[in-house]
């Protein structure tokens, strides 16, 4: 059985969470950076699965499951947001949505 | 009804009254009259079965526990305090008596019987306060309605300015009262008056000069001596029977009574200077009276004169070092004090009623030199007039002639400088009553309104009446024997130097008021002022400098260190404190604001940066 060892596995997460992140900088809707933002969050359970694996506690599994369950609540309202924010202004690029500062 | 019943009910019935009239009756004049009256009625039936049945007694509550500091209200009942009651009830019913025909169409009579009403309450507060704390509450509110009913003609710039002047003056005295409150309350653990006396009993009060001082300031600034005179002449421009009430018979006597009632913390030079203040003022008021063309004005310098007088009989008691004949002493100087306050309190205040009589006749001319001949006219004032002039001036067997013939035996006992300054005040004293008795009721007739002056209804005509016989009567020990008990007792006699004083005071009798009567001539100018310009101009000179000095002190002195102080708080305290944290806190926010750009990547840097930051920081970076 080929077992990875620790740093590759945190080298992926910190590699998925850099994606992530360039995602949310660079992209200019908000579907995309939703997407992106979720690949962050993904990025840092993988890490807390991996410290879980290492250190042969449950730890980091029980923060996983918590995490998902949160984060799958989250999409439901976030992904409703922006289906409410697309009706009410017809789009869903960010740099349309300033009404706030001007 | 039990004796503490019945002087709560007493010190109650004109606060309700003020009350009721404040509350309800602002409009309606004679309905406030009518209240205000009534309860003087009846807090002088009161008064009088109260201090007939001769219970004496204290009693005290807590009021306040602020931690080891405990202020009680608590009467304390005694002699004293049964002489002062008398005064202030018996003469305060005739004055709001008075009050109901001199105020008759005056628009404003509610305000003015209400302020008669809550004053009554002050000034019986003081009279049974049985320790400091709670007299100086009373002293404050007697203040108060001072300022209240001197202003009482508002619309007049001079009434307003001289209700200020009161207050002000009054402020400056009773901010030594309040630090030598303080002191006593410092050193001893108590401000009891009884308790006081007891510690004084067990010889166990520090010889403190401060305190007694300090306390002393109080009665300079409400009796109106030296230096803080300044404001009773003044105050002569509320309504005359006002005058009557507080500025001559009441409170003003306040102080007088206040230094009676500490007389267990005074001190041999304390009272020395007591003394020379009290004798001063009375010389100074005298000479101040003899240039006043003012009916009132000359009735207000002999008051402030005659306050000289008993502050200097009180003061009188400190001359004997030895112990035992000290405290003698101090106790023949309050029994002259309170003598010379009460037979005072008749005559003074008949006296300014009869000229409020006389001012209301002539239909509100104030100048004596525009009155005259109006012996015909008014013959019941006139009457009552002369009688209380005969008292002021000490004609044996009236009422003054025995107060002030106690004073001088005391003062002639103890110190020659004081007793012949008294002396020489007397025949002023005599002079200048002599003067405006002579002005006002003989000679030709010499203005519009004097000659169309009319004798007073009889609501005024009776308090004159009343008045005039115990201003006849008040000096003799069947009378004030009864009002006074053991305080008569205090009175200073002495068989040896009787005939002394008998004939000084005769002879300054004779000197004084034959002087006057030959002197003055009916006439519209001042005698004075034509024969001995410089004397005019001196005296009169005398009678403003302090007003000047004043002046000088307040827009000079006084004002621009308040310019000064004004101007650091502008720079440090508005300018650079209170200006500068605000503009502090707007340019962090003005930084704040900077941050938020509306873009939503924008806000994702600033994410970036705070996490880049934060990593920084637990790694050590900084």
């Amino acid at each position: 059985m080929i077992t990875a060892s620790l740093n590759a596995y945190i080298l992926l997460s910190v590699l998925l969470f850099a994606i992530g992140f360039l995602g949310v900088i660079v992209r200019k809707n908000t579907l995309a950076i939703y997407i992106s933002l979720e690949l962050m969050l993904v990025a840092s359970t993988l890490a807390l699965v991996a410290f879980s694996r290492y250190n042969g506690t449950m730890d980091g599994n029980v923060f996983v499951f918590f995490i998902l369950t949160v984060a799958a609540a989250e999409v439901a309202v976030g992904l409703a947001i922006i289906v409410a924010l697309f009706r009410k202004r017809m789009t869903v690029q960010v740099d349309e949505l300033n009404a706030l500062k001007n | 009804m039990s004796p503490v019943q019945q002087v709560l009910a007493i010190l109650l019935l004109p606060l309700a009254s003020a009350a009721i009239i404040a509350l309800f009756l602002r409009r309606q004049g004679a309905i406030a009259t009518a209240v205000s009256v009534t309860a003087a009625a009846a807090l002088a039936g009161l008064s009088l079965g109260l201090i007939s049945s001769g219970e004496r007694f204290t009693a005290s509550m807590e009021w306040l526990q602020l931690g080891g500091l405990t202020i009680s209200l608590g009467f304390k009942f005694d002699d004293i305090a049964a002489l002062m009651l008398f005064v202030v009830s018996f003469v305060g019913f005739f004055i709001h008596l008075f009050s109901t025909g001199y105020m008759h169409d005056d628009k404003a009579r509610a305000r003015y019987f209400g302020g008669l009403s809550i004053f009554m309450f002050s000034m019986l507060g003081i009279v049974f306060s049985d320790n400091l704390f709670m007299m100086f509450i009373f002293w404050e509110l007697v203040g108060f309605s001072s300022y209240l009913l001197i202003n009482h003609y508002h619309e007049k710039q001079s009434a307003a300015d001289a209700s200020k002047k009161a207050f002000i003056v009054n402020r400056v005295g009773d901010f030594g009262f309040l630090l030598g409150i303080i002191l006593c309350y410092w050193t001893y653990g108590t401000v009891n008056l009884t308790e006081l006396g007891a510690i004084s009993d067990a010889g166990g009060l520090a010889y403190s000069r401060l305190i007694p001082l300090l306390l002393f300031c109080g009665a300079v600034g409400k009796s109106a001596q030296m230096p803080l005179q300044v404001w009773l002449p003044d105050a002569m421009e509320g309504p005359t029977p006002v005058s009557a009430l507080i500025h001559a018979a009441t409170m003003v006597a306040a102080g007088i009574f206040m230094l009676c009632r500490i007389e267990v913390l005074m001190v041999p030079e304390a009272l020395n200077v007591i003394m020379w203040v009290g004798t001063i003022t009375a010389l100074y008021a005298a000479l101040c009276a003899i240039v006043q063309s003012d009916i009132k004005k000359v009735l207000a310098y002999s008051t402030l004169s005659q306050l000289g007088y008993m502050v200097a009989a009180f003061g009188l008691g400190s001359m004997t070092v030895d112990h035992n004949g000290h405290e003698m002493l101090i106790a023949a100087g309050v029994g002259a004090a309170m003598f010379h306050l009460t037979t005072h309190a008749f005559f003074k205040a008949l006296l300014f009623l009869g000229s409020g009589s006389v001012i209301h006749g002539c239909h509100h001319e104030q100048d004596i030199f525009k009155m005259g001949g109006l012996i015909k006219k008014m013959p019941v004032t006139f009457i009552t007039f002369t009688l209380g002039v005969l008292a002021i001036i000490g004609m044996p067997g009236l009422a003054g002639f025995f107060s002030k013939d106690a004073i001088l035996l005391l003062a002639h006992q103890n110190n020659p400088a004081v007793f012949g300054i008294l002396v020489f005040t007397a025949v002023l004293t005599a002079f200048y009553m002599v003067r405006m008795w002579k002005l006002v009721f003989f000679g030709t007739t010499r203005s519009d309104n004097a000659a169309h002056a009319h004798e007073s209804g009889f609501s005024m005509t009776l308090p004159l009446m009343v008045l005039a016989v115990l201003a006849v009567t008040g000096g003799y020990m069947g009378v004030y024997g009864k009002l006074a008990g053991s305080l008569a007792g205090l009175i200073p006699h002495s068989e040896a130097a009787h005939m002394t004083i008998l004939v000084t005071s005769l002879a300054v009798l004779v000197v004084g008021a034959l002087g006057a009567w030959f002197f003055y001539k009916s006439d519209d100018i001042d005698t004075l002022e034509l024969k001995a310009t410089g004397v005019f101009k001196t005296l009169s000179v005398t009678k403003v400098s302090f007003d000047a000095v004043y002046d000088y002190y307040v827009a000079k002195v006084q004002q621009r260190f308040a310019m000064l102080i004004n101007f650091l708080e502008q720079i440090f305290l508005a300018g650079l404190i209170i200006r500068g944290f605000a503009g502090l806190v707007g340019l962090l926010g003005l930084g704040a604001r900077a941050l938020h750009v509306g873009s939503l990547h924008a806000y994702v840097y600033w994410f970036l940066l705070g996490v880049v930051l934060l990593w920084a920081l637990t790694s050590g970076m900084f």
